[in-house]
This record gives C-alpha cells, structure tokens and sequence, in this order.
C-alpha cells in the first residue's frame, strides 16, 4: 500500500469513527463472554491495566519504556473513566489499530499490532467479557503518561502506524497443520511474544526480518527463543517448552522473572495445555537465529558449582568487603542461604542453581543485574516464587550499591554464568533506572530548535527513504 | 512535618514495639521521628559476622550483634559474662537484648504465643499475682491484627490452636510441618497424654507475606534469618521511611523533659561524639525494652518527678519478670534429628494452665528444635577422637541428643527491681542494676511439677542420659518494669499503656505486661502496641 492509500485508509477509519453509535447495555451469552476471558487472560491484558494492588482492569500502572512513563488506561466499562461507552467497532479499532473513539492514538506500549491479527470473532468475545463481566470502576487515574516533549505528541503516532502497523486479521495457511496455525495466531497476536522477544529498530518498531531473536526489554532482556540450536532454544523440547510456559521454569535450564515472569503468571499458566502446545509448535518452527550465542555451549550450560569461602571466611565483614574477595562475600551473605553456599541450588529447584541457568549464562548481565536488584516474583499452580529485590525497595533484604551489585555480579558470572562478561557499576545503574533509554527521544529532541513535528517528519522521511533503499535507517543526525 | 528534631510523635526504640506503633501513626497521617540508641546494620553484614564467627563463640549473640560504645548491650554466651547489667540477688537476670535499629527480634525464635484468658485473671482465680487491667475478649482483636501485622503461621484446627478457643480470623499462614525429631517427640508426649502442638510463629509458611520470601529452613533464626522470612522489625524500617517516618540511628535517649503542666516536653539525646540534641514533640512513645525503657524514666528525674518520670507509684523498675527456664538435655539411643526448619516449631501448652497455680507456676515444655552438631562437637572432640571416627560421633550425637526445655511462668514482685547502678557507661549514662529472684512460686513448680514432668518425658525418650540445668536460666523475656493497671498507686500506665502520670507519654510493650503466663511474650507486646497506637491516634486527633 503507498503512503497516500494509506493516508487514505487511515482517514476514512477516523471519519468512521465519527458517525458510530454509543454502545447500549447488551447481553451478550455466557459461553461468549467466557471466550473473552480466556482470550483476555491470554493477552494478558491484567499485565498492564491492573495496578499492583488496583481494581482489576482500572489501569494505573505506570509501564517504563525506554522514552518514558506511559501509563495504562482504565479499561473497565465504566462510562465515565472507561471504555464503557465503546461501541465494538470502537473497542476493536482501540485494540488492532491502537486508535481510540476520538482519534487520540495509542502508544505502541499497548501491543496493537500484535493484537491486529485476531479475528472478528475473538474481538467481539473480548468485548462481550470487558462489557459484561469487568466490573466498572468509576474512578480518575491519578498518574498521567509522562513523556518527554516531542514524544508527547500523540499525533506522531499517526505517521508511525502508517510505517509499522500493517498486520491484518489473521490468516490461516492451509498448508500447515491446524495447530501450527492455532499456536501462529496466539504467538503474533494475544499472547504477542514478539513485542518483547523480537528486537526493536530505532524508531521502536519490531524488526520483523527478526522474529523473537532477543531483545531489551526495560531493565530485562528477552532472550533469542528461535529454534537455533545454541543461541536459542532449539535444545530444548516441544514438552519443555510447554512445562517453561506452564510453570515459569525449565529445571537446570531457565525461569521466568520480570515481565515473563507476569506472563507466565497471569497468562500463560491459565491457557489450556492444547494452545500451549500449540504456541510451542509455531515458535519451535520459526526460523532459527545465531543471535546473542555464547561461547563453549547454550545460556544454559555455563559455569559449574564452587565457592571462595575459603578466601575471606574469618576475616571480619568489614575487612571482606574491601579485599579481592568482596564479591564472593556478597555472595555469602545475600545469596547463599537459599541457592546454597555453592550456588547449587535445592534438590526441589525452588531455589534454582545459578550455574546451568540462563540469567547468568546469557550473552549479557541485564537479567543477572536485574533479579538482583528486583527479584522475582511468580505464581503459578505449581506455587508462588518469590526472591526479594536487593536494590533499595522498601522490603530489599539487603540494599545493595551500585558497586556492590557489579561486584557480586562479577562474582556470579565468573563463577556460575559467561565468563566472558563484566558489570560496572554504571550498567548497573542503568538496568536499576529501568534499562537503556532509546535513541529515539535524542534524535526527536535535536530537531528541536527547528521545531519538533519538523524533526519528527524529518526523520520518519528518512526512514522511509531508507527502507526504499532496502537498508538499514539512516543514523541519528549528529551535532548534539 | 518530621524533622530530625521535631515530629508529632517521638518514638524511642525502633524494634517491634516501636515500628509497629509508628506504621500505625503513619498511616494515620501523624508525623513519627524514630530515636534509636544503637546502629542501623544491614543484614548482610549480621549475617557474615555470625558465619565468621568460631563455632564456640556461635551461641553468643552479641558476636553477631557487637555493641557500639555509646549503645551497649549485654554481651557473653549467657548473657553472665558481660559487664553491662549489674546483677544481685539469688537468682540472675542475665537477659540479653541487642541495641541495634530493629531491636531484638533480629534474634527471636518468632514463638508466638498468647496469653490464654486465665493468664490474664490470676488473681481471681487463683489468689497470687495481679489480674490484668481488662480481659482476654479485649486483647483477642489486637492479638488478630498483630499475627496478620507480623505474619504468623500457625494450625487451622482448632484442637492445635492455642488458646483453645474460637479464634475471631484464621492465622494467615498454615503452621510449618514438623521435624523428624518433632514427629517422634510428639508421638512419645501423646502417649503420656500431653499435645506437642505446632507453635504459632512469625514466619513465613511455604509462602511469601508481607513482601518478605518463605522460611528456606536455614535454622538460623537465632541469631538472625539471613533472609528476612521470619518476621523482625528491621524488615518494617524501609517501610516506614517509604511511608514518611525519619529514623535517627546512634541517637542515645538520656533524658526525658518534662513542662510546668508536667506533661513531656522533649526528650535528649547524645550522638557518637556525646553531642547532646534536643527532640519535641506533641506525643512521646519510649519502646527501648523492657529494661532499657524503666532505666530512662528513673535517669530523667526532675523536680516535679522525683522518684523519675511516670514513677509516682514507686513502680517504676519494680516487678522485672522473666520466663526461668530449665533444660533437660537428653542422651536417647534412638535417632531423633532435630534441625530440620525453625528453631523452635511446637510445644506443650496445656501445663501451663491448672488449679495448681495457686499453689506453684505453670510450666511450658518445647522439644527445641536447633540443629544439634553445633552444641555437641565439642564434647566429641574432648573424646579424643579423629577423622571418622570424629564425624560419625559428631553425627551420632547429633541425631541422639535433644534439649527439652520447661519455661516457666513468674509472679510480678516489687523486689525484683531495677535501679540505676553507680557505673557508668561510655557515654557516662548509668548502667542498669537489677535485683532478682525467681521466687518459691517458680522453684516450687520446679520441684514439684515441672521436672517430675520433664524427666518423664525423657524417660518416655528412652533416655540414657539426662542432665538438668542446675540453675534457672532467662528466656530473655523482659517484662513488668512499667506494669499496667487501673490503680495509679500501684501501677505505671493505664489500660492503652499510657503513663498515669503524663498523658501524652505511653510505654507500651513487654513493661507493661501484668502477668507473665509461660509463653514467649513479643505476641502480646505487638498487641498492646496495637492498642497504644489506637489510643495515640484518638489523642492526637482530638477525640482525647
């Protein structure tokens, strides 16, 4: 589609939006509205739109992306606060096409494109359960989306979508078995695996020439889940991958923390085991990706058990903390008492072992650095995992420096995990304040002087000129 | 507005008393300034210092908790070897508490017992002690939010609950299973036709609460859980400071001021470089402990008070109570293991109540459930043995050694009192003096009760070895100093432990219990804390 039938497409669907029609109280059947909270559970709209400790669905929480804070909206169907007064036409446009009744475009922090290719029938289910069976709260949202001028400007969205947004309706391929297709259908779409597995180009769009080969995720790193045999997840099995989306955890291998571990607890371990196999059989089958592979093995085979007790044991706290040996020290006394002097773990692997283990065999630190400084915090039928944060939370164990994370962050990784890798204390920082910033908010703000809608059209030409070209988007302009 | 010298309420102490009554006032609205006497330290650093200390100086706690100069605290095994508490009388009150920010549930077991309603009616029913201010049917909602407020695990039926009665919520965490030592003990007491029950404990049960981890079996909670799942007040500190209180560490009360009206005014403080630093306020809470909080109130002496602050009863220091325990280590043939999850997991409660009270005190019987090796490797090594034969005797007595401990409950009586010593501390402050004696209500139960049953129970064991304590030794307990009563002239604070004698100063906490009954008193604390905090929260918004 060129850019002016896009144009085109773009503003009928806005003139339609003018002409609809509020929605009256319906009825929707039980079996509908059932549909609909499974589908809800499955894209994990809770995620986002329950507040830690919030009314369900009254939105509140305050999502970090690497521009800002955006904050997640009350999707009861209040019709003062919520989306009570949505028409379906109006609910699916918010949801596919991140477009809501009065134009105001969404942030893509709500995954509409990946919810673009659920069909018809599961968007009315979906409407049927958020009208009928969420109870509406009747209350402002205290927090608003704070992000920094000229990201603020909801209209530069329009451009985006015109660029990124182009999913339809799913598809079936009937080349493929129905359940290729099922698991398809809930990879690129509810369950969108993609938006935080694929990695992003500079204008935060999914690379889709890269599908889940890993990616930064706030302080996270989603890791390379293509079937790549030692940069992925290709050693592991369809069921293993069933019983990770089931449980949160592959023992020896992997778990979940941070928004997978969300995931896992609000979404996936409530799916049937039929779309989780299903969900397994299409990602096992996409194309493999060398990216992020670790030297001598998988993110799963690094390090082996041991300790340094031996070289600081005796010698006084203070005296520990300032010799070679501080990291190990740390170790000791923040860590050991549940994954075991010698990082071993429990029998159980309640407490995971840290070597053979993903976090600290992966071809960075992000996630090593981030369990640390936030824990984890997952629930499932299989129990409720819970490691305390030691990055100065109110309930932090222990509240851990920058320096001090580094350091028993050496320690693990060079012990435990990829030995290859260091952490300085500025990288600990950075994961601390939610993770790298995007480039996108410098490159908006050097246009600034000249005008921000300027800079912003600016470089979406450039980019269009560079995909044209089939290569990569210019580079930010220089001269800050 | 809190500043580091002025807040609505003052409260001094910042272990379970203090933290509990300030999350209170806070989430009130009301502005809390904390003053605590010793340093805020991480649980890292508790944690290294007990793992880098030799395995015969492990039972001291204050090898964990070293004391800073201008806050001591008593230190030694014993508590008998320190140099802190001058002790007199027949028997010793060799407590040990710890001056850190947090306090002493830093090294609690996390037994949480409750009184029972006939501990708190001893006088009526039995003739001896006092009977508390009000009745047990007052306390049961404040023991309610304390177990939800500390997060205690314990039985849903009914018939392992403790009191035996209906309780008005269930515990919010089930109890943790028994050791295999445990299992057999109870076993053996069943047949004898007593209930090891599981004990009522502030940790966490297979789960997490109150954003703290579940209890990983270190057994390690004495001296400190390196993990934060069982419940100490240094884990509410972060909280507090979230919810706006500002915490004032190495800050050394050594005077409370009083006003013409004869109400607090200030209280004083000393720095680490014996600075002094005056702090005001509208409403003043001392939760310094037990011993420590009695010790302030008759140093800050004035004209208008000059028996000490709060003191016009005379009361003032006077009925310092304990529970005296004795221990029956047992030697068994048979293997009981204990060690696996918390310290201390079940006991009997049922001795502790009976007509006989007014005859001798009522006992409590726990099998402890500390991993053994660490008690008994010396003795295996003044054998003489080596290598293997060393290890399998380690582990043999290990497995075939238990300590049956009996605690005790005690009446209050005005001589066993605390006094300001002529020694001085670092900082020149008095060192605390007490006189004690456990009394013939205690030795008599000993005699006549409580180790007839004790030596039963070993017997029942298949013991081949008992040996009993030969002296009363503390549960570290610290109770009475500032007892609660209706009548000003006999007692120190009324029925919301506040002080007869200036209304806007309360003393909450162990000081005020009136009877001890035999089970650990920090539940009962925490509830009468609770109870303050409501009080102070009605005063400080006009309803007084």
């Amino acid at each position: 589609m060129s850019l002016i039938n896009k144009l085109r497409a773009a503003l009928a669907a806005a003139a339609m939006v003018t002409v609809a029609v509020p929605a009256v109280a319906q009825q929707f059947p039980d079996s509908v509205v059932e549909r609909g909270r499974y589908l809800a559970t499955a894209s994990d709209c809770t995620a986002c739109h329950t507040n830690t400790g919030g009314k369900p669905m009254a939105g509140g929480h305050v999502i970090s992306s690497p521009v800002g804070g955006i904050v997640a909206t009350n999707i009861t169907p209040s019709k003062s606060f919520g989306i009570g007064t949505y028409t379906e036409t109006q609910f699916a446009d918010a949801v596919r096409k991140g477009v809501l009744p009065d134009g105001t475009h969404l942030f893509p922090a709500m995954p509409y494109t990946a919810y673009a290719v659920m069909t018809d029938e599961d968007i009315h289910a979906l409407y049927a359960y958020f009208m009928q069976a969420v109870t509406p709260v009747d209350e402002a949202l205290t927090a608003k989306t704070d992000l920094p001028f000229p990201l603020n400007i909801r209209l530069s969205m329009f451009g985006w979508n015109l660029l990124f947004a182009n999913a339809k309706p799913f598809v079936a391929d009937p080349a493929r078995s129905a359940e290729w297709n099922r698991g398809r259908y809930l990879v690129e779409g509810a369950a969108h695996c993609g938006t935080c597995h694929t990695p992003r180009g500079i204008f935060m769009q999914e690379k889709t020439d890269q599908p889940l080969a890993g990616a930064q995720v706030g302080p996270w790193f989603a890791p390379n889940i293509t079937k790549d045999k030692t940069a992925g997840i290709g050693s592991w099995s369809h069921d293993e991958l069933v019983t990770y989306l089931k449980t949160g955890r592959l023992v020896g291998k992997a778990q979940a923390a941070g928004s997978m571990g969300e995931a896992i607890t609000h979404s996936f371990t409530h799916m049937t085991d039929a779309d989780l196999s299903a969900m397994a059989t299409y990602v096992l089958d996409l194309p493999a990706s060398p990216a992020g592979a670790v030297a001598g093995g998988t993110r799963f085979d690094q390090g082996k058990a041991g300790n340094e007790l031996a070289g600081f044991r005796g010698e006084g706290f203070a005296k520990g903390m300032k010799g070679p040996k501080e990291g190990a020290q740390i170790y000791s006394a923040n860590c050991a008492s549940c994954h075991g002097y010698n990082a071993q773990g429990t029998t159980d692997a309640y407490y995971p072992s840290l070597f053979s283990n993903s976090a600290t065999g992966g071809p960075n630190a992000a996630n090593l650095v981030a369990t640390i400084l936030f824990g984890v915090d997952r629930e499932t039928g299989h129990g409720h995992v819970f490691m305390p944060p030691f990055g100065g939370q109110p309930n932090a164990v222990t509240s851990l420096t920058n320096a001090e994370v580094a350091s028993l962050s050496n320690y693990v990784l060079k012990t435990y995990g990829n030995s290859t890798l260091t952490v300085t204390p500025a990288e600990v920082q950075t994961i601390r304040i939610g993770g790298p910033q995007s480039d996108l908010l410098l490159m908006a703000r050097v246009g600034m002087g000249a005008g921000a809608a300027v800079a912003l059209i600016a470089a979406l030409v450039l980019l269009v000129y560079g995909l044209r070209r089939r290569r990569p988007a210019a580079p930010a302009p220089t001269g800050v | 507005m809190v500043t580091k010298n002025n807040a609505e309420v003052v409260v001094i102490g910042t272990g379970v008393v203090g933290v509990l009554i300030a999350e209170q006032l806070l989430d009130a609205g009301i502005s809390v300034l904390m003053l605590e006497a010793g340093p805020r330290v991480s649980r890292a650093e508790i944690v290294e210092n007990f793992r880098n200390a030799p395995l015969g100086l492990k039972g001291d706690t204050s090898v964990s908790y070293p004391p800073a100069p201008w806050a001591p605290h008593p230190t030694g095994p014993t508590g008998g070897a320190h140099d802190y508490l001058q002790l007199s009388g027949p028997d010793s009150y060799a407590q040990t508490y710890i001056r850190y920010a947090g306090g002493s549930t830093w090294h609690w077991a996390g037994t949480s017992w409750r009184l029972t309603p006939e501990d708190m009616r001893l006088k009526s029913l039995y003739g001896v002690g006092r009977d508390w201010a009000f009745d047990y049917d007052t306390l049961d909602p404040f023991y309610t939010r304390a177990e939800y407020k500390l997060g205690i695990c314990g039985p849903s039926n009914p018939e392992q609950q403790w009191p035996r009665r209906a309780r008005l919520k269930p515990y919010p965490m089930p109890p943790l299973p028994f050791s295999p030592g445990e299992t057999r003990f109870t076993q053996i007491v069943k047949e004898l036709g007593y209930n090891n029950i599981p004990v009522s404990q502030a940790r966490n049960s297979g789960m997490p609460y109150d954003d703290r981890p579940a209890c990983c079996a270190n057994n390690n909670c004495v001296p400190v859980c390196p993990v934060g799942a069982k419940y100490d007040a240094a884990t509410a500190l972060g909280r507090l400071e979230a919810k706006g209180a500002k915490i004032l560490a190495d800050a050394v009360v050594y005077k409370v001021e009083t006003n013409g009206q004869n109400r607090i005014e200030a209280v004083h403080y000393l720095d680490p470089n014996k600075q002094s630093h005056r702090v005001a306020g509208k409403l003043f809470v001392i939760a310094a402990n037990g011993l420590e909080t009695p010790k302030l109130l008759l140093m800050s002496k004035d004209d208008r008070n000059p028996n000490g602050i709060a003191n016009r009863s005379d009361q003032v220091g006077r009925n310092m109570m304990d529970h005296p325990q004795l221990t029956l280590t047992v030697t068994t043939k048979e293997p009981f293991w204990s060690g696996v999850g918390p310290v201390v997991n079940s006991g009997i409660m049922e001795t502790s109540q009976g007509a006989f009270r007014s005859e001798h005190a009522g006992a409590y019987f726990r099998y402890n459930n500390f991993a053994r090796n660490r008690f008994v490797t010396f003795a295996a090594l003044k054998k003489g043995l080596v290598g293997k034969a060393l290890d399998e005797e380690i582990r043999r007595m290990t497995a075939c050694t238990a300590d049956i401990v009996a605690a005790h409950e005690i009446l209050p009586h005005p001589d066993n009192r605390l006094t300001l010593s002529d020694k001085t501390d670092w900082l020149g402050l008095p060192k605390p003096s007490i006189h004690y004696d456990v009394g013939d209500y205690v030795r008599r139960s000993a005699e006549v009760y409580s180790l007839p049953i004790g030596k039963k129970i070993a017997a029942a064991m298949g013991a081949t070895d008992v040996k009993i304590s030969p002296k009363f030794a503390q549960s570290k307990h610290i109770m009475g100093g500032t007892i609660m009563g209706a009548d000003a002239m006999n007692s120190v604070v009324d029925t919301d432990c506040r002080s007869h004698d200036h209304d806007n100063l309360f003393l909450p906490g162990g000081g005020a219990m009136a009877s001890t009954a035999c089970g650990n008193s920090t539940i009962t604390m925490a509830a009468l804390a609770l109870r303050s905090a409501d009080a102070i929260v009605s005063q400080m918004k006009g309803a007084h």
